[in-house]
């Protein structure tokens, strides 16, 4: 597997700026350390990218908890599935369908490992990579409840952001 | 019988696990495990329709485990009369979950019959709150789907918790 340093040098001149980004998104900022890792971690597992998640685990070392990388991939996976199914009853529209249950295990969000922020924050991420109007805009809600300010609901939306484009770039220089 | 919503009762009941001598031991809910629990209760040991019972339940543990649920069955003969029945049934020998003897519990929970004087086969779900989420009685003479016990646990633990599921009109997510 490689490091996370491997990976930002398979970025060419024309997609540095997502090397630039990603280091920025990762050192700096008002949100912790631990919870920078754990989002950009979880976006990456959200988007399949196992090396990338990998390389951020041992990028992290201590910085990350064994607890916040469980819920990094607990929030992941659970938001594959909700992203999917919330997003066909919301673009649907449909009463008849929300009245339905869901039927669908989510236990894991009832219980994070380090704290219902962190697994909000995660779970945001995954939100805005998925691109689902109201799943993003029921997370903001839940975040800001959390009392996270919007200033740093904007970062976690950065992180996202950040790591969807370090993967398009890494991709872009194996072509 | 107790039911839906009610607190299950205390208790403190010795049990056998298995038909290792060294197994007898003490089953209790006075602490909290964090856990759901399924108790299921039968009539008598050294009976036909209760091995299979038992054994499915043994069978199917890993999936009642992997929904943090323990298992404990029960019946109002005591714990050296498990013992001797899971010691001399081929099928019985490695139950993994306690067997209690439930001469108290039963008449708490009201599941004794009153003709037969022992239990029906009632099967509890119990939330790691203590709190009764199902209960059911069948006759003597039915058994039990353990499948469905599954199916009934997997409902009720199966809440929509994510924000996604936001309707108008709520402001935020109760916290779980």
């Amino acid at each position: 597997m490689p490091t996370l340093d491997e990976l930002k040098n398979l970025l060419t001149d024309d997609t540095k700026d997502l090397r630039l980004n990603l280091g920025n998104v990762l050192d700096s900022g008002d949100l912790e350390p631990q919870e920078r890792y754990a989002i950009a971690l979880c976006s990456a597992i959200f988007l399949g990218e196992k090396e990338l998640a990998s390389a951020l685990i041992a990028q992290a070392g201590e910085t990350l908890s064994a607890e916040a990388i469980s819920d990094a991939k607990g929030a992941a996976a659970i938001m594959g599935m909700n992203t999917v199914f919330y997003r066909f009853r919301h673009m649907i529209g449909k009463e008849s369908y929300g009245q339905r249950p869901a039927g669908l295990r989510m236990s894991r969000m009832a219980r994070p490992a380090v704290s219902k922020k962190l697994f909000e924050m995660c779970s945001m991420a995954c939100a805005v990579l998925a691109g689902c109007e109201m799943c993003i805009r029921a997370h903001e809600a839940s975040l800001l409840h959390e009392e996270v300010t919007e200033d740093r609901v904007h970062q976690v939306v950065r992180i996202a952001a950040v790591v969807q484009g370090f993967v398009v770039a890494v991709n872009a220089a194996a072509v | 019988m107790l039911t839906v919503g009610q607190k299950f009762p205390s208790f403190s009941a010795k049990a056998c696990v298995g038909s290792d001598d060294k197994s007898l031991t003490t089953v209790s809910n006075d602490k909290p495990t964090g856990r759901w629990t399924v108790y299921f209760f039968y009539p008598k040991d050294f009976t036909f329709i209760c091995p299979t019972e038992l054994v499915e339940f043994n069978r199917r543990l890993k999936d009642f485990n992997d929904r943090d649920c323990d298992v404990v069955g029960g019946s109002t003969d005591n714990e050296y009369s498990h013992l001797a029945w899971c010691k001399s049934h081929a099928d019985l020998k490695d139950l993994k979950y306690p067997l209690i003897g439930a001469q108290k519990l039963a008449f708490d929970l009201g599941i004794v019959d009153p003709a037969e004087n022992v239990c029906l086969r009632s099967t509890f779900l119990v939330d790691p709150l203590g709190v009764i989420q199902w209960s059911a009685s069948y006759p003597l003479s039915v058994g039990r789907s353990v499948d469905e016990v599954l199916r009934v646990l997997d409902a009720v633990q199966s809440d929509e918790l994510c924000p996604c599921n936001w309707k108008k009109g709520e402001a935020t997510i109760k916290a779980a």
